[in-house]
């Protein structure tokens, strides 16, 4: 069992989507040190998770960029300063301490923070899960890939019938042993072109069926395969699968952190961001307010008015107006 | 923009969009499925896996199923027939199931 481990930041700021990476930016110009929380084990929140290959059309100063370019952006342009990651981690607990500080606490981690940003977005995102192979997760089930490695050379089912099933379908073709796609239905939702992409390569895509079992003694051997139409269900030899089946989301913990809630899903806050506990902020999707709009756009405006109105909560001596950063040299990085 | 859940859907109420929502707001009912339109967030996600295409954006109603719209957001704001209060923002489907009921004008569609 892992320890605990403990955090202390100026702010914390809870989710890791384009609203919370540009705070961390923010936090960064401000000289703040800060730590940002997700349960995901990636960046990029609703738009790594939903649509990372979708031409976004509405961020301000780019005509159009994917989805994954513009979390990559800003992944680069919060790295300025070095803010700490804590991934793969739900933020679940709130208290304020005697000393006015709040702590959080994560399945893994304490932070103990002078300040609090909420860009939690529509929630904590889970995986949906494979039903018929909960009893293999980790034994040869998974829901993510984070590297390739452990599928060479291995007989490889993916299911799902989105972008993510069918990105990882391309990426493991060419190392796996052998690769099969199972889909629900007869369409698939990802992005025309990657589909004729799979359908070129030695992939066996099966379609308007399901995964009803997966068996094996120690380790996962082969996946029950159920097509409409078919009597006799088909049995492939697998050792490894990877559900892609989506993600649902849920405020989860945040309900129960004191704050006022909006139609039992949105945190209100007033022009600077200040939700009803004082020394909480918040920004993007997660806010409400007379005359919200849900925009990335909008996002951005107001977690640079959340860090800003914070960096005033911790030191009632600085200004809220952070100076032109063109009057100061950056090291600019240039995004991977 | 809501997406809404028009005609099409009654007496077939099929629920592959309720696997598709990613924040758990197409509840079920008897006869038709209802998406609750302030826990929406406008992802599309349900609308392309249909079977009968009965999933349109609030300002896409096909013609004559326009009280669709409303009637959606009836499904949460009135007192359902055999329950005592409104069901209002409940967080997710999942956690309530089969409503088992309909508002006033899918149970008496004829259609």
């Amino acid at each position: 069992m892992t320890s605990v481990k403990t955090l202390e930041v100026d702010i914390l700021i809870v989710g890791a989507g384009p609203v919370g990476l540009y705070g961390a930016y923010y936090c960064g110009e401000r000289s703040l040190s800060c730590a940002v929380v997700d349960s995901l084990s990636e960046v990029g929140g609703q738009v790594t998770a939903m649509y990372p290959e979708k031409q976004i059309y509405d961020v301000a100063g780019f005509p159009a960029i994917t989805g994954r370019e513009l979390v990559r952006g800003l992944a680069a342009q919060a790295s300025q300063r070095d803010p700490s990651y804590l991934l793969d981690q739900e933020a679940q607990q709130l208290e304020k301490l005697d000393d006015g500080r709040f702590r959080v606490t994560t399945t893994r981690t304490e932070v103990v923070a002078g300040a609090v940003i909420v860009t939690g977005g529509i929630g904590t995102f889970t995986p949906r899960t494979l039903p018929a192979g909960e009893e293999f997760l980790g034994r040869g089930l998974a829901y993510f890939v984070p590297s390739s490695q452990e599928y060479v050379g291995r007989d490889v089912l993916i299911v799902g019938g989105g972008d993510s099933a069918i990105d990882w379908a391309l990426m493991l073709e060419p190392l796996a042993s052998k690769v099969t796609l199972v889909h629900r239905r007869e369409q698939f939702r990802a992005h025309g072109a990657s589909v004729e992409k799979v359908r070129q390569l030695d992939v066996d895509m099966i379609t308007n069926a399901q995964v009803t079992e997966l068996q094996g003694d120690r380790v996962l051997e082969r996946a029950v395969v159920s097509v409409k139409g078919e009597d006799e269900p088909r049995v492939v030899e697998v050792d490894k699968v990877v559900a892609a089946l989506g993600f649902t989301a849920n405020l989860g913990p945040l309900r129960e952190w004191g704050l006022e809630l909006a139609d039992n899903r949105h945190l209100v806050v007033d022009t600077a961001m200040r939700t009803s506990l004082p020394g909480v902020f918040a920004a993007g999707d997660i806010t409400e307010y007379d005359g919200k709009v849900r925009l990335i756009s909008v996002g951005f405006g107001e977690v640079a008015t959340a860090v800003n109105n914070a960096a005033v909560y911790l030191d009632p001596t600085a200004h809220v107006f952070p100076g032109h950063t063109s009057n100061e040299p950056h090291d600019v990085p240039v995004p991977a | 923009m809501p997406y809404v859940i028009a005609s099409g859907c009654i007496d077939v109420n099929d629920k592959s969009c309720v696997e598709e929502c990613p924040v758990d707001c197409i509840y079920e009912g008897e006869r038709k499925s209802y998406i609750n339109p302030k826990e929406c967030i406008d992802c599309g996600a349900c609308e392309p896996v249909c079977p009968v295409e009965a999933i349109t954006q609030d300002r896409a109603v096909a013609e004559g199923d326009e009280p669709f719209v409303e009637d959606n957001r009836a499904f949460f704001t009135e007192v359902l027939a055999g329950r005592d209060e409104p069901l209002g923002t409940p967080g997710g489907a999942r956690k309530i199931g089969d409503l088992g009921t309909d508002t006033q004008l899918v149970l008496a569609w004829e259609g």
